[in-house]
């Protein structure tokens, strides 16, 4: 691992930067998330506002990074690992990039919401819940990208299931409501957006763990079944 | 040294002897051959010597040496004081780091070691609780890597280390933490977290607080302040009647005031004051009266009131403040339940020795979400309610405040439009018993 070298070479230095850089991106979008869905059930409009102007800085670094990974390639035409980790690198910054896309979703829902004067959200705790869910997905998965850590990666993609299961429930419950009350048509389909949104983030997490199993372990494990991907993710421990 | 020379002159010595004698027996070839012989022993001795020093070295540390002959037998146990004395060095030293990492583990904030690349070299438990660390993965990674809060990355990056960060983690919402790096030795720094949530919490209780006192003083001084302009402007235009009947008002708003001011004395006296007495006796029964009177006054007849008996019991504490904290229990009472309800007032004796006051009406009653934070400053279930009926909204704080002092403790039971209960259980030391003759 690059980073248990402590006298980096110019080359492992650049490496290690990029790594960052995508963590410190990470990190960011973590933090819109969370102030998204925290804003949402605190009726904090202002911070829907910030969160919305945030996103652009978001965008910035997905670019940056994109081209630095490039650069790299060109420049030092890295092999094995360093290839992996530089071609899953720039496929992480699109998922990353995209939550933040629902980030500002979100928080621009929201604001539709409040400006029709409505002050309850239906389904809101369950929202809050598979969002804070959806955060924990996508800090575990940038945990396991820092620490290279294969097997924390492996269990994400399992726990995308749960989140999965809560949108199905938030879903029904909406229809229930839709068709107990027309006049709440219009606000269950921005609820319904939002709840989506915070389901695409779990998405994205997985697809960003899957990308943690290709670069420590050197096999595609996207569109596999759960129990071959586990074995990936453990089995080269006792290859190692 | 000596025994260096004495070797010396041995082997000299025996291979002269050896010579000469083999000259003087057979010729001087052979002499020269038995020399040769004699000095190949030694030589090979040594060899010999020196092979078992040199497969000692190749062991592990602590390896036992082995036994030397002649002046190997120094030589060995040089090394061998030596070593052990190494050995003893090493131990005490790793004692004394490990004792600094013990004192590390025990400190009650977080702590980190990172190297000039902010890449994290050793943390502790408690750093581990606030940033969910992992000691087995995460030395040797870059601290900005696992705490990834932009402020926290702006923070670290700018180098200016002056003013701690405050961080509300996105891992844990709710927690506020207190983040400060130290820069020290050859670039390296550490990063200190401090816990900082309830401190929070406190300066946001007395803000809110300060904020409470200004909105309650300043509510009935614009009535008061409405009133007196009235009256300044038209008060030839007034009748007696009404000029009366403003002024009635106004003198109630007053003494809404009055009331706010003597019960914010009333705590602030509570948490300056010295402790209660232990050894002044309060007659209950006085004490009852003196309360029951003072409910009847304010229920006009409104409410049925039924005091029981004490059987002479009494308490050991301040007079004063238990009248107040058992009048404010009964007023409440009164204030909360409607014309026609039933207060009843009670005391009972425990086996223990411990003792019950308790104060049960049939009124509107508290759903069960508010009753933890009952006892708070200003803290009211319905703001309009209780205004309306002369509470300050500070005495169930000043309640609890006496009890506490008293080693009492406040139970609240409540039924929503079912009636409350609220006991005051003193423990057995604070409570006498028997028809002892009435001292107050």
């Amino acid at each position: 691992m690059p980073s248990n070298d402590h006298s980096f070479k110019r080359y492992d230095q650049e490496l290690e930067e990029i790594r960052t850089r995508v963590l410190q991106m990470g990190g960011l979008v973590e933090l819109q998330i969370h102030d998204a869905i925290k804003a949402l059930s605190e009726f904090d409009l202002i911070e829907m506002e910030r969160v919305d102007k945030n996103d652009h800085r978001i965008n910035a670094d997905e670019v940056e990074i994109d081209q630095t990974c490039a650069l790299i390639i060109a420049r030092r035409q890295p092999t094995a690992v360093d290839l992996r980790m530089l071609m899953g690198i720039s496929k992480i910054v699109t998922d990353l990039e995209r939550c933040g896309d629902k980030a500002a979703l979100i928080a621009r829902k929201g604001k539709v919401i409040f400006a029709e004067g409505k002050m309850r959200i239906p389904c809101l705790a369950d929202i809050r819940e598979a969002g804070e869910m959806a955060v924990g997905l996508l800090r575990t998965a940038l945990n396991a990208f820092a620490r290279q850590d294969a097997v924390a990666a492996a269990a994400i993609v399992r726990d995308d299931l749960e989140i999965d299961r809560k949108f199905q429930g938030i879903t029904r419950q909406l229809i229930t409501f839709i068709m107990e009350d027309p006049r709440m048509i219009s606000i269950s389909f921005e609820v319904m957006f939002i709840a989506k949104a915070v389901e695409r983030i779990g998405d994205h997490a997985k697809n960003i763990a899957e990308q943690i199993i290709y670069i420590t372990r050197g096999t595609d494990v996207r569109h596999v079944a759960f129990d071959q991907l586990e074995r990936e993710a453990q089995g080269a421990d006792e290859i190692e | 040294m000596n025994s260096f020379w004495a070797e010396i002159f041995f082997v000299i010595a025996v291979s002269i002897v050896a010579g000469l004698t083999s000259w003087f027996f057979f010729s001087a070839f052979w002499a020269i051959v038995v020399v040769v012989l004699v000095l190949s022993l030694f030589t090979a001795h040594h060899f010999y010597q020196l092979t078992r020093l040199m497969r000692w070295l190749r062991q592990p540390v602590g390896t036992p040496l082995p036994k030397g002959g002649g002046a190997w037998e120094d030589v060995f146990a040089e090394l061998h004081r030596r070593s052990r004395e190494a050995a003893e060095e090493r131990n005490s030293m790793k004692t004394a780091l490990e004792r600094f990492r013990h004192a590390g583990q025990a400190l009650p904030d977080g702590v980190v070691i990172l190297d000039s690349n902010q890449v994290i070299e050793w943390f502790n438990t408690t750093a581990e609780h606030h940033f969910g660390l992992s000691r087995d993965k995460d030395v040797g990674s870059r601290i900005t890597n696992l705490l990834r809060e932009p402020t926290f990355v702006s923070y670290i990056g700018a180098g200016q280390y002056a003013d701690p960060l405050l961080l509300h983690p996105v891992r844990e919402s709710g927690r506020t933490l207190a983040l400060q790096i130290v820069s020290y030795g050859d670039a390296q720094s550490l990063l200190l977290s401090r816990d900082i949530t309830q401190l929070e919490k406190l300066e946001t209780m007395r803000r809110d607080f300060v904020a409470n006192v200004s909105h309650e003083l300043k509510t009935p001084l614009t009535v008061v302040s409405g009133f007196i302009e009235t009256l300044l402007d038209d008060l030839s235009d007034l009748s007696e009647e009404e000029a009366k009947h403003f002024l009635g008002l106004a003198h109630e708003q007053a003494q809404r005031m009055q009331r706010l001011i003597m019960d914010l004395l009333m705590l602030s006296a509570l948490e300056t004051g010295s402790p209660p007495p232990t050894e002044e006796r309060v007659a209950l029964d006085d004490l009852l009266a003196e309360v029951t009177d003072e409910a009847m006054t304010l229920s006009k007849g409104r409410h049925q009131i039924v005091p029981t008996g004490t059987n002479g019991a009494g308490l050991l504490g301040s007079r004063n403040e238990l009248r107040s904290a058992l009048g404010n229990l009964v007023t409440n009472a009164i204030r909360y339940t409607p014309a026609g309800g039933t207060i009843r007032i009670s005391w009972q004796t425990d086996d223990d020795g411990s003792g019950v006051f308790s104060v049960s009406d049939n009124g509107i009653g508290i759903e069960n979400h508010h009753l933890p934070r009952l006892t708070e400053r200003f803290y009211r279930v319905d703001r309009g309610r209780s205004r309306e009926s002369g509470g300050t909204g500070l005495g169930l704080a000043i309640v609890k405040h006496v009890l506490t002092r008293h080693q009492a403790v406040l139970k609240i039971q409540s039924e929503l439009s079912h009636g409350s209960t609220f006991s005051a259980q003193f423990p057995a030391h604070r409570v006498t018993h028997g028809a002892i003759s009435k001292t107050s």
